[in-house]
């Protein structure tokens, strides 16, 4: 493999590639950390981490040397991101709001965003790990989620919501979260990726090395895809950082100028 | 796997790559294929949420100043690219600054790269995106 070019076309990219684990696991040289693990023998997802487009947080020289670090340890390139399986009439709403440019997107109007959106934002989050429950914080809108692992199923009384309601159980060394009870009023990954409230996502968080954890998502929606959305992440330990406050309304100029654009049809289709 | 293949599965990624846009789509407010590149003083500083603004005093030929605005990432992701509050950028700097054309406005520009006096160069915003992916 010529790893000189995967790491060149990869910084042209603008993004991390996730890595199968099997590949990273194999090619980790003698001497580093190994995965941690909880009280319970569980492997411990705890820490900062950071995902998604790096150089948008990190700057391009750090995301380029970690994308670098990839190609020495010759972790594989794992396939591209399918694009969504709509079914015809959720494509037709799709490519609107992209031929609209993303200025419907609700991340744009500081609403929080869903799962897995949120965690693939150029902001750290933090996963706490306890016995019984795993916490996620998420720096960008101060978001949480609460994930029971004591085998308790979903509430009989969910209210649509964002975030949607947690639950997790582990599958082996996999932590598995079944996320349910979604209002509507998100993108799932990026511009135009709407879902019903049917829709239901299983992530699988695997902590495949010390510094990074696999996240596979499933998205499931009867209502808009003819099969399930796969998608797949890698998260990266940022062990000196610290989540910082994020109040994204503060001074979202964005609201006035999107109606502004709206009313002028000539300077936003042009 | 040889190397055609690595290619054209990198291209394919490439092409398939979410938006990555900070936080709203950057296509629908700025124009990608119109970038400025302007001199001037900086001359008011917003550290906020959730993009930074900054506005650079320009004179033109004739001696005319015009006020440029120029929106950034924000404060979060600046301090984790080595930006300091109120000593990377400060008032009366003098600067150069390449941008993008807002669609909406003719002094207001989408922020990449400020060029300071002595030369050295900060990342101040996002590349040009489609907003489209």
């Amino acid at each position: 493999m010529n790893l000189r070019l995967v790491t060149v076309l990869g910084a042209l990219m603008g993004c991390v590639l996730p890595a199968p684990a099997a590949a990273q696991s194999a090619a980790a040289p003698g001497g580093v950390k190994p995965v941690p693990r909880a009280a319970d023998g569980k492997p411990d997802l705890s820490g900062v981490w950071i995902t998604g487009a790096l150089q948008l947080l990190i700057g391009e020289a750090e995301a380029r040397a970690i994308l670098q670090a990839d190609a020495a340890a010759g972790r594989h390139v794992p396939p591209p991101r399918e694009p969504p399986p709509y079914k015809p009439e959720a494509e037709a709403k799709r490519q609107e709001y992209i031929a609209r440019r993303g200025i419907d997107d609700p991340m744009a109007r500081c609403l929080i965003s869903g799962v897995p959106r949120i965690t693939t934002r150029p902001l750290p989050f933090q996963i706490v790990q306890m016995q019984g429950q795993v916490i996620l914080l998420y720096e960008a809108h101060h978001a949480f989620r609460i994930v029971p692992t004591d085998g308790r199923p979903h509430p009989d009384d969910i209210e649509p919501s964002y975030l949607g309601d947690s639950v997790g159980h582990w599958e082996g060394d996999t932590l598995v979260v079944d996320v349910t009870g979604f209002n509507e009023k998100t993108w799932l990954a990026g511009v135009g990726t709407i879902h019903s409230d049917k829709l239901r996502v299983t992530e699988r968080y695997t902590r495949d090395t010390y510094d990074t954890v696999v996240y596979d998502v499933t998205m499931e929606d009867p209502e808009v895809f003819t099969k399930p959305w796969h998608t797949q992440e890698i998260f990266r330990l940022r062990p000196n950082e610290r989540l910082r406050e994020y109040e994204c309304i503060e001074n979202n100029e964005d609201l006035l100028r999107f109606e502004k654009l709206l009313e002028r049809e000539d300077l936003f289709r042009k | 796997m040889k190397t055609t293949d690595i290619v054209a599965i990198l291209a394919a990624a490439l092409l398939s790559a979410p938006s990555i846009s900070a936080h709203h789509s950057f296509a629908a407010e700025y124009d990608g294929e119109r970038p400025v590149t302007i001199s001037g003083t900086v001359a008011k500083i917003e550290w906020s949420n959730p993009h930074i603004h900054f506005y650079v005093d320009a004179k033109g030929d004739s001696g005319a100043v015009t006020q440029w605005k120029f929106e950034g990432y924000p404060p979060n992701m600046l301090i984790r690219q080595g930006w300091k509050r109120d000593e990377t950028l400060k008032l009366g700097d003098a600067v150069t600054v390449f941008a993008w054309r807002s669609r909406l406005d003719p002094n207001l520009g989408a922020a990449r790269e400020i060029t300071f006096a002595d030369g050295h160069k900060m990342t101040v915003g996002p590349p040009a995106g489609t907003g489209g992916q």
